[in-house]
């Protein structure tokens, strides 16, 4: 947002020279839109984080060729020396305050919490300590938080959510207990959010942090759903079915997730927990119109449906869903509802000799068209909805239909094309609609 | 200048400092203090990304019996006793789930519990080797893992925590072993 930013300050000048703006309105505008320098560029980070893990990893990789030619002292020398040289750099630059410029905050934080690990690893290694890489990761991530709360280190944060993520992932292991296993995951998140001390945030997440935040935050929750899905079934459970809907109940919390005003008029490409949230609500839709899946939806909620975890995310649920409600967040509303389907149609559902009816499938049709239909209406009562989203969901909806019917191959393909021509015809009259939306009336 | 974030800094740069030196504490105080027990054992030769080249240590006792009345669940903190044998060798001889008042224990968690028995999972694993001396390590590894004396692992026991110094061959240490091979 910030180039953007930049981009109109570097105009202002040249608009005000020929006339086309009075310095009052530039005024307003460099207020309006002034750049957070506070902020650092893509740029920065990158060579700043470069720089500060190219000499981290190659203190971890000398470190792990094993001088045992030294004495151990010696060898904790070398361990300790870069750490401390790294702390004083941090200190300086926290000294400093907001006179140090960003990248040398991200470099610093870096570097602290990569020297670090290098001390720790080297440590193990001299008392040739035990354990697997994910336990040294774990301690090596939680020494290296506090970084991220006093130096707003970007990339320390990134590098923060992707350790928590990983750990998750190797520590779903049927029988260990749940203070060591990915349960905690959500714990290990609060640690971050937002940057502590700092509450509220005063400023707003990069979106490179915000796309490493969800990204981790669905691997870790979803690493805590199959462990507790393994953890509540014996070995022959339905386990393998109910952690999918585990998984859609985390899919609908991402995606409602409350947001102030700003954030929720916000283009939605910048709101990453949105779009991935609704992308798998969607697909999990999409996947219940078929009547082979119903079988595997209904076993795996109404397994899950003794899972305290799964109880846990429907309070949080029900929670994120009344602040959609008087935020009114129509959209996001209407494709989360998909994921409580099976729990509404379960007393309608019924299995005969291991068979499924249909029901579920029709009710699924009939809710994604619903929401289609909600999406394009939306937009064209003034609110904010996703006509185009709605539009692909519909066409999304009849291919699958299609697919899934005993109609002739002719048949099939006339409904396609027919349902291509209707989706391009669709964006050319949204297009249009946007752009003498952006005109002035002659 | 703000206290709070200097404060936190503060703190996080001394606990990066004393996360390490708690374990060069605990573990030097094991080093100098400890019982040396030796254990025979297994040693294959794997990589971590973050700590170069290791020898994966496997004691060969892998299991020893549940007393009758314990109940151990997996992951559960147990206490073995070791006694060494006629050939200088320990094994573990009993197993309780509180600190034996006596003898030489061990501080460690339990594997899986099956017929009675429970899974050990020994509280070293790992023996660090330096990069260059890693290929003859293999070698060494290979010629020595079939013959009947074993690799010995050289483990320093104090107040149930253990620090692996050495593995040695027929009495002789392994790193002198693969230097004097090296030259």
């Amino acid at each position: 947002m910030n180039s953007h930013h930049r981009w109109l300050l570097d105009q202002l000048p040249q608009w005000e020279r020929d006339g086309l703006l009075t310095p009052e309105a530039v005024r307003t505008l460099r207020e309006r839109h002034a750049v957070d320098d506070s902020q650092p560029g893509v740029a920065q980070i990158v060579m700043g984080a470069l720089g500060a893990l190219l000499i981290g990893t190659g203190l971890i990789a000398v470190i792990g060729f094993n001088w045992d030619d030294f004495s151990r002292p010696v060898r904790l020398l070398f361990a300790f020396l870069p750490l401390l040289v790294a702390q004083l750099f941090s200190f300086r630059t926290l000294q400093r305050g907001d006179a140090s410029p960003a990248w040398v905050r991200e470099t610093a934080a870096l570097l602290q919490a990569l020297t670090g690990g290098a001390c720790i690893a080297l440590v193990s290694q001299i008392y040739n300590l035990g354990g697997e890489w994910p336990d040294f990761l774990f301690w090596w991530m939680l020494l290296s938080l506090p970084l991220v709360w006093v130096l707003r280190s970007s990339s320390v944060a990134i590098f923060y959510l992707v350790c928590i993520a990983i750990w998750s992932v190797d520590r779903i292991e049927r029988g260990a207990p749940w203070h060591g296993s990915p349960m905690i995951y959500p714990l290990l998140l609060l640690g971050l959010l937002p940057f502590w001390p700092g509450w509220p945030p005063k400023r707003k997440l990069s979106v490179s942090v915000r796309w490493a935040m969800t990204l981790s935050a669905i691997v870790g929750l979803c690493s805590a759903a199959i462990f507790a899905s393994e953890r509540g079934s014996n070995f022959f459970g339905y386990n393998e079915h109910s952690f999918f809907w585990l998984w859609t109940l985390t899919g609908a919390a991402l995606a409602l997730f409350p947001l102030n005003q700003a954030a929720i008029m916000e283009p939605t490409r910048r709101k990453p927990q949105v779009v991935l949230g609704c992308l798998w609500l969607l697909g999990y839709g999409i996947a219940m119109t078929f009547r082979d899946t119903t079988r595997y939806i209904m076993e795996g909620s109404s397994f899950a449906m003794h899972l305290p975890w799964c109880w846990g995310l429907l309070a949080l649920l029900v929670v994120f869903a009344v602040v959609a409600l008087i935020q009114k967040r129509w959209a996001v509303l209407a494709i989360s509802s998909l994921a409580l389907l099976p729990l509404a149609a379960s007393p309608l559902v019924k299995a005969e000799g291991g068979y499924y009816n249909s029901t579920l499938s029709w009710f699924a049709t009939l809710q994604l068209a619903g929401i289609g239909i909600t999406l394009i209406v939306l937009e064209f009562a003034g609110k904010k909805g996703a006509p185009r989203l709605g539009a692909a969901l519909l066409s999304g909806l009849l291919i699958a239909r299609m697919a899934d019917s005993h109609f002739s191959l002719l048949a099939k393909g006339i409904a396609f094309i027919a349902v291509g021509v209707a989706f391009l015809a669709f964006n050319i009259l949204m297009s249009r609609l946007r752009r003498s939306k952006q005109l002035p009336a002659s | 200048m703000k206290s709070l974030p200097i404060l936190v800094f503060a703190l996080a740069a001394l606990a990066q400092w004393a996360a390490p030196l708690s374990q060069i504490w605990t573990h030097e105080q094991v080093l100098a203090k400890g019982t040396l027990v030796r254990l025979k054992c297994r040693a294959p030769d794997p990589y971590d990304p973050l700590r170069g080249r290791f020898l994966a240590v496997w004691p060969e006792q892998t299991d020893a019996p549940v007393p009758d009345g314990a109940k151990i669940d997996r992951g559960s903190q147990v206490f073995f006793t070791l006694t060494p044998g006629a050939d200088g060798l320990s094994t573990i001889t009993s197993i309780s789930t509180t600190p034996p008042g006596t003898g030489i224990w061990l501080r460690a968690r339990a594997g899986y519990v099956y017929d009675k028995k429970v899974n050990i999972e020994w509280p070293f694993e790992r023996f660090y080797i330096n990069e260059k001396l890693a290929p003859e390590a293999d070698k060494w590894f290979a010629q020595n893992i079939r013959g009947d004396q074993g690799i010995v692992a050289e483990v320093r026991v104090l107040n149930g925590r253990a620090v692996l110094a050495d593995l040695s061959l027929d009495g002789k240490s392994f790193r002198e072993i693969l230097k004097e091979r090296v030259k």
